[in-house]
């Protein structure tokens, strides 16, 4: 697939960044229904239809070029947003193998990769990269493997170490998340690494989960998706930041909601590492503003829904208590109260 | 969980290395690399023969940094019902074989500070790629390798020729033992023990491991149990009304798969839990020879293993 | 945002010799030495030689009763250290660690910000939770991670604090083991110089 990059886009300051219509229709909701709870909701990551977000395993869009950009520059100002404890070495090219096969694979007209014995060269062309290297020997590259290629990939990225029956996050590169932080949570097992979550560990939802990926294969990804919603189309709600972003918050209204007000969606992968053992964890996000949401009749309605009945702890959860009201304000008039049809696609 | 993608290879080289043990070196069929691992996984190898398919899991024991090809040691089982005696008496070189991506069900502890690897004859296999992965870790680690005589030793040379001043070996033949006890207590904080060998090995390593104080996240072990021949019997899939006779040299999990139901598995040996099914009725006793069960699940009799577990009954019940 | 209740506080229990355990290490601050005499005491009993196992690290500190660092003192074991000072005994246990057995359990006791420091050290030596117990008692005062500036603020009593950075923090139940501190995050960030009253709340 051939994929027009939008370069300028920004995702801070004036805040440029805009979705076309095809971006919109290949938006992935994460509401099946008109209702939202934690679910065990993992599935097979097997390839979608084409022009989804899933028809290949690492997804990169037309804003590809705007997102490394975006992380170079919170990088710049913080290179603690990379970390990678260093028993983690071998997943780090576990993970590097992952991106570069997968993009050379999928976006031949982007990326190549060529590989003698453990020579690699590396063609990035959107970023104009071109690198050779010898795969196992950091020394080749300019950064750590895995700092490397996820300054290359959209998503955070983190990797965890599997021992003791846990699973361990203890490498990363995490510049646009929703509100988690990779520095404090780096070492940690996965339910304490979980632990601001509310509800879903007294429904059993990480106990089922960690059972679930301790049995994860090789060859067999999973995924699932999660949301929140963010002020702007700002991908780095980084608790480091919150003092830049929290203030956004409380200048909602029904009137600047549309264009204010985004709904995240994270879609989220996992794959079991060859080399390590370890296993790796995408975190992608997809930004669409209430106003481009709205433009699918079908989407206005059930978010509408969800987020006008939505479970209190969730509401405080996702740091949605400032400003909910007045994005179900703004949604009310495109809900007719007409039945949507399941699951999630346009219509 | 079934393996629909398994690989198919083809056989390149076979040795007898020991008057018991074949090491197979395997190569994919369609060219190009195997899928990368890390040492101490496993492989499951599909064996169609005549009238049965057998499917054995057996370590990978070459090097995780080279994936032309794979190899596998088996050791000719002397009460075997099939597996080993197809890959020591059918297999050549040339044929093609089917094996299952690799799963690792006894990997090292990333965070160890030192490494006791412990062997007992064919149970070097996992750690022939460990060490591959240990030489370039750079964490203390030593490995002590017992055999019934240097003519048992497999990769005895090898192993002094790549790994100076830190294997030792031991024969029966010479009344050499392992000195558990001396090993387990002279070990600095954060050492990890693994064993791979022989069950009465297994049980004195976890043992004195134990009793010298050794918590049981620091100890590992693995053992895949070959299927124990047994008397025949029948089971009885409740939720797809099927009746499957089990004869004494097949297991209780190929026997169901032969009729056609599918049981989700990892290791075939007992070890990971993957196949646990639930026992509807029996009237007999179940035979449990699995390493995951605890000893109350088993006697509550409420599920069972049929990768290597069989029942002595007429007729036996399970939830499939 | 989560404020209380967050699954990675850490959870503490009496103090219980664990006689699996070949060697025992005890390591306590201040009002940590009763409970630290307490399984001394169960130890002994239930395995009479186990002194010649046991070692003690301790700093003496004035919130404890003289009587109890007596009795330390007086320890039939191998091994008893006094210090003043929690870094002067955080130095020598890491050089006691280093030349340790497998087998070794280790018994913490004291405030929990001093044995976030010591279990912070024993993370280094791989041991895990099932090598390590610990008893909280003390001053409930946590060691705060300001996540803005990433510096540590020691002896938090309040809900809020300020970093040495200007912020206002709320401090979070979200505990790092590594970092053997709670998260910080600024209070005011939706709606600055909203302050929500300071309480003593940690004491
Ligand atoms: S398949 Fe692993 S226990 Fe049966």
């Amino acid at each position: 697939m051939n994929v027009v990059f939008k370069p300028d886009e920004t995702f801070r300051d004036d805040f440029t960044f805009r979705n076309s219509p095809e971006a919109i229709r290949r938006f992935p909701l994460p509401f099946p229904e008109d209702r939202y709870m934690y679910s065990v909701n993992i599935e097979e990551h097997l390839p979608g239809p084409p022009g989804s977000v899933i028809e290949f395993p690492i997804d990169i869009d037309e804003h590809y070029v705007a997102e490394c950009r975006e992380r170079a520059l919170v990088l710049a100002e913080e290179p603690r947003r990379f970390q990678a404890l260093p028993h983690m070495m071998s997943s780090q090219w576990d993970c590097l193998e992952l991106i570069m096969e997968s993009l050379a694979r999928d976006y031949p007209q982007h990326f190549a990769l060529e590989r003698r014995g453990s020579r690699w060269v590396w063609t990035n062309r959107p970023l104009q990269i071109h690198q050779t290297f010898t795969f196992g020997d950091p020394a080749t590259l300019p950064q750590e493997p895995l700092e490397y290629i996820t300054r290359q990939a959209q998503g955070d990225w983190v990797v965890m170490d599997q021992r003791e029956g846990d699973l361990w996050c203890e490498a990363g590169m995490v510049t646009t998340q929703a509100d988690w932080s990779l520095d404090f949570d780096m070492g940690m097992s996965f339910k304490e690494w979980h632990g601001p979550v509310p509800l879903a560990h007294e429904m059993g939802v990480f106990d089922r989960a960690l059972k679930f990926l301790l049995n994860l294969r090789l060859n067999e990804p999973v995924r699932r998706l999660n949301w929140t919603m963010t002020i702007h189309p700002r991908l780095d709600t980084s608790p480091e930041n919150y003092y830049k972003w929290g203030p956004d918050r409380a200048t909602v209204t029904p009137q600047n909601a549309g264009n204010k007000a985004h709904l995240r969606v994270e879609l989220q992968g996992l794959w079991r590492l060859p080399r390590s053992n370890a296993i790796v964890f995408s975190i992608r996000a997809y930004l669409i503003s209430m106003q481009e949401l709205v433009t699918v009749p079908k989407w206005a309605r059930r978010v509408h829904r969800v987020l006008r009945d939505l479970h209190p702890a969730l509401v405080d959860y996702k740091g949605l208590s400032r400003y909910r009201d007045a994005v179900v304000e703004y949604l009310a008039p495109f809900d007719d109260g007409a039945p949507t049809s399941p699951g999630t696609a346009p219509e | 969980m079934n393996h629909a993608d398994t690989i198919v290879v083809r056989v390149v080289a076979i040795e007898q290395v020991t008057p018991q043990i074949k090491h197979f070196t395997l190569a994919p069929a369609a060219g190009g690399n195997f899928p990368a691992f890390s040492g101490g996984s496993h492989i499951i190898v599909v064996m169609r023969g005549v009238n049965r398919i057998h499917r054995n899991p057996y370590s990978l024991m070459s090097s995780p940094g080279q994936l032309e090809t794979y190899e596998v040691s088996v050791r000719r089982m002397e009460q075997s019902r099939g597996g080993s005696h197809f890959m020591h008496d059918q297999v050549q070189v040339g044929n093609e074989l089917e094996i299952a991506h690799p799963v690792n069900l006894f990997p090292l502890d990333k965070i160890a500070r030192k490494h006791l690897l412990i062997a007992g004859g064919i149970g070097i296999t996992p750690f022939m790629a460990q060490l591959a992965d240990l030489r370039t870790a750079g964490v203390p680690y030593e490995l002590h390798y017992a055999t019934r005589s240097p003519e048992h030793c497999a990769f005895g040379g090898l192993l002094s020729e790549r790994e100076p001043g830190r294997v030792q070996k031991y024969y029966d033949c010479t009344g050499e033992l392992i000195d558990f006890e001396g090993l387990l207590s002279n070990q600095p904080l954060g050492t990890h023990v693994y064993v791979c060998g022989p069950a009465p090995m297994i049980e004195k390593v976890v043992a004195t491991a134990r009793e010298r104080g050794w918590p049981d996240s620091h100890i590992h072990w693995e053992q895949f149990s070959a299927p124990p021949v047994g008397d025949a019997f029948d089971v009885y899939l409740a939720r797809s009304s099927l009746k499957v006779h089990v004869v004494p040299d097949q297991s209780l999990l190929e026997s169901i798969e032969a009729a056609g139901v599918e049981v989700p598995y990892l290791c075939r040996g007992g070890v990971c839990g993957f196949c646990r099914t639930k026992v509807v009725e029996v009237d007999g006793t179940l035979v449990h020879n699995d390493h995951f069960l605890s000893d109350e699940e088993k006697a509550s009799g409420k599920t069972i293993m049929p990768c290597v577990s069989r029942a002595r009954c007429s007729k036996l019940v399970l939830d499939l | 945002m989560l404020i209380t209740g967050i699954k990675s506080k850490p959870v503490y229990a009496p103090l219980q010799p664990d006689l699996r355990g070949r060697y025992h290490l005890m390591v306590g601050h201040g009002v940590g030495g009763e409970p630290l005499l307490r399984v001394l005491g169960d130890l002994q009993t239930a395995a009479p030689s186990s002194g010649a196992h046991t070692q003690i690290l301790y700093v003496t500190d004035a919130a404890a009763a003289d009587s109890i660092t007596g009795q330390i003192r007086a320890a039939k074991v191998a091994n008893v250290r006094l210090f003043e000072r929690g870094d002067e005994l955080l130095a020598a246990f890491q050089a006691v660690l280093a030349g340790s057995l497998m087998g070794t359990r280790l018994y913490v006791a004291g405030p929990e910000s001093f044995m976030g420091l010591v279990m912070r050290i024993a993370l280094q030596f791989n041991l895990n939770k099932d090598e390590i117990r610990a008893e909280e008692c003390g001053t409930l005062a946590r060691r705060v991670y300001c996540i803005h500036c990433c510096s540590a603020t020691e002896n938090v009593r309040t809900n809020i604090t300020q970093c040495g950075c200007g912020r206002w923090l709320v401090v979070r139940d979200h505990y790092s083991r590594r970092l053997a501190a709670y998260m910080g995050v600024m209070v005011d960030a939706e709606a600055p110089g909203e302050l929500p009253p300071v309480k003593e709340v940690f004491l």
